[in-house]
């Protein structure tokens, strides 16, 4: 059960309502970045902000603090208070907030709805249901909506939500203890279920849980310091050992490892299976093996080659360029490749990485995602850069992860070869919008570019070539560096 | 002498590549018919379970496999295929091992892919083998079984079994053969059991 702390705000400060009413709120002295700040520090990785002016007023007014907070710390946020239309909500998902909470909007904007489930997914869309003596509560539980709660929630699922926010306003801010018996029935709904209101003890906590509620809201409880967030996050929150990936690229031209400088001049350097095998044992997590070339020219890649380094490398290890067919991606994996990564093919052909994914396992199917900002977000790519697709990056992700992808391999062209950091706006997009394992390509200048794209980016791995292979950057330090910085790495 | 059981499930390369930088010797058995009952086994795997299943019933080891009485490694699929059944495709398995695989259910992403720690068990298996030594995973199904069974847990949303034993059955969630030198110290205890 996840943890997360609340950050309500009016006029730029903390504060606590009791019950909703604004009347009756407690003013908190600190600014809502240094409150997620102490909440980071003792655990928080979800944030849960309020702008209750917005949400009064009928439209964001506070969201500046909100992004503010996603840019200096990259902690993930769901967001809420005033958001209305479309373009509000398109801002905050853009802007890096991980989910958006709805709430009188949901019940009169259908449409609207169903077009942010369709741009961003379902995941990052919820609705928050307040509740007074079973009547669901709107304009910042001011009014009261006439419909039955139960038909509400099935209106909600029909829809196509899938998560809510279920406050229970009589035990807001009253530190009561949440309402257990009508939280079982809105389980039985089949909703996943944020619990928010009335939160108090620690064994409040314990017996949300126990119910086997995905994730609880605390708020007045931290301030009023009833509940330690430490101890609660310790106690509750999941754990997860999985550590941040490194992965050293190999570009590889007729046999020998190069590194494309934005796609256009080659430098060699090296031996393709001696650097598998030096990486391996210098602590690289996995290896991916590309023939940049392979797209442009038409050209397969080298079997043989393959073969070779699986023989020699025992970590897994990925294989792409030009690959176009079923038979294509038999022949890399029969010769010892654990992934294929597909650019080109996937966009050309996406039934491709369907019939792929459902033959081999969507473990073995990388897609690589070449994008270039253009205008407002960025657009697909392909034969190495060189032709706009004009499909939606974001949009492109989600529809291979419906097809059966594993993983997404994103890469920035207006980074490629830069060494001044990688795309974090893109990157923590297409994190955000996908529940598969992203990967970060190109950018990557010195150590920091790697952390800010793990924290602030999210990605899961991350890719570099000619850093490694021109030894400005060792994958020893580097490990060492992201794991003093508090990330979980393979040492 | 070692036999890897082929039922076109995936990464038999990498076993076999694996087992060859060990200088171990192996040999690939394609049917039941040829399982030797007393041989060590290694039973490898990546891809579905119904389909697993059915090809290993028409290659004839369903019934084969639970007599062998050598030490014997499931990997990733193949440790899932040793117990009762699986969510996948709602498949009965070989039923070797009490318990049932279930479909990682929450907010992390799925499949779980890359390194974890193991928290394992003195079993001859993990001999030299750290408390914080990573291995490789690849799944989004995980085994719930008796907890006499189990080896190694690890942590991943939920703790989850990610080795276990039964007699001379054992099973490992991630991939051994693509660890790192950890997987291979683990695969040559496997070899000197």
């Amino acid at each position: 059960m996840k943890v997360i702390p609340a950050i309500d705000i009016i006029d730029g400060k903390c504060v606590r309502l009791t019950e909703g009413d604004f009347s009756r709120k407690s003013i908190y002295q600190q600014t809502p970045l240094s409150a997620a700040k102490k909440f980071m520090e003792a655990g928080a990785d979800f944030l849960h902000i309020i702008d209750l002016d917005g949400a009064k007023e009928g439209r964001p007014i506070n969201d500046e603090y909100t992004l503010e907070i996603i840019r200096k710390t990259g902690i993930r946020v769901q967001t809420g208070g005033g958001i209305r239309s479309f373009e509000q909500a398109e801002k905050l998902l853009s802007g890096g907030v991980a989910r958006i909470i709805l709430s009188t909007s949901a019940l009169t904007k259908p449409k609207m709805l169903r077009d942010l489930i369709k741009k961003f997914g379902t995941g990052r869309i919820i609705v928050s249901v307040d509740v007074r003596d079973g009547q669901v509560a709107l304009k910042g539980w001011l009014k009261y909506s006439k419909k039955p709660l139960s038909i509400f929630l099935k209106e909600l699922k029909r829809i196509g939500i899938t998560t809510i926010i279920f406050t229970d306003i009589s035990r807001d801010g009253r530190l009561s203890g949440p309402n257990l018996p009508l939280i079982k029935k809105i389980m039985a709904s089949g909703l996943q279920i944020i619990v928010a209101g009335g939160v108090t003890k620690m064994s409040d906590l314990q017996a949300l849980n126990k119910l086997g509620i995905e994730s609880v809201i605390i708020g007045k409880a931290l301030y009023e310091k009833t509940i330690d967030l430490r101890e609660a996050i310790s106690k509750f929150s999941s754990k997860n050992g999985l550590a941040k990936r490194i992965i050293p690229c190999l570009d590889t031209k007729n046999g020998r490892v190069v590194k494309g400088l934005n796609f256009v001049k080659l430098r060699d350097a090296g031996d393709p299976v001696e650097l598998g095998r030096f990486y391996s044992d210098a602590g690289a997590d996995e290896l991916v093996f590309l023939d940049i070339m392979a797209s442009y020219e038409e050209r397969k890649t080298l079997r043989k080659l393959v073969e070779n380094i699986a023989q020699n490398i025992n970590i897994p290890f990925t294989v792409g360029g030009g690959i176009r067919s079923i038979d294509d991606i038999r022949a890399l994996l029969k010769a010892g490749a654990d992934k294929v990564s597909l650019g080109t093919a996937a966009v050309k052909n996406p039934r491709l990485v369907a019939t792929a994914a459902k033959k081999f396992g969507s473990q073995c199917i990388v897609i690589s995602v070449d994008a270039k900002k253009t205008g407002q977000g960025w657009n697909v790519f392909i034969r190495g850069g060189r032709d706009d697709t004009g499909i939606d990056a974001i949009e492109f992700s989600r529809k291979m992860e419906a097809l059966g992808a594993g993983e997404l391999l994103v890469n920035s062209l207006d980074r490629d070869g830069t060494k001044s950091g990688y795309d974090l706006e893109l990157l923590r997009s297409i994190s955000l919008s996908v529940n598969i394992p992203v990967i970060a390509s190109s950018g990557a200048g010195k150590k920091k570019d790697f952390l800010d794209g793990f924290k602030f980016g999210l990605v899961d791995a991350i890719l570099a070539a000619s850093v490694f292979h021109f030894g400005e950057i060792k994958i020893e330090n580097l490990k060492k560096y992201l794991a003093k910085n508090d990330l979980t790495i393979r040492i | 002498m070692i036999q890897i059981i082929d039922y076109n499930a995936g990464n038999l390369k990498s076993v076999e590549n694996a087992l060859g930088l060990l200088r171990a010797d192996f040999r690939i058995v394609k049917s039941g018919d040829d399982l030797d009952l007393n041989q060590k086994t290694i039973f490898p795997g990546v891809g579905a379970a119904g389909a697993a299943m059915r090809e290993l019933k028409k290659r004839g080891f369903t019934r084969k496999i639970p007599q062998i009485k050598a030490p014997f490694l499931g990997i990733c699929l193949g440790m899932q295929l040793l117990f009762e059944k699986s969510e996948e495709d709602k498949t009965k398995c070989l039923g070797i091992i009490k318990g049932e695989v279930e479909k990682f259910r929450g907010s992390l992403k799925i499949p779980q892919i890359g390194w974890n720690q193991v928290k394992s068990t003195k079993d001859p298996l993990f001999r030299s083998i750290a408390k914080d030594d990573f291995f490789y995973f690849v799944h989004s199904y995980y085994a719930a079984t008796v907890e006499k069974f189990v080896i190694g847990t690890t942590d991943y949303g939920v703790p989850f079994t990610s080795a276990v034993r039964y007699k001379n059955f054992y099973g490992l969630q991630f991939h051994p053969e693509k660890s790192g030198s950890c997987g291979a110290k683990i695969l040559a205890n496997f070899c000197r059991l």
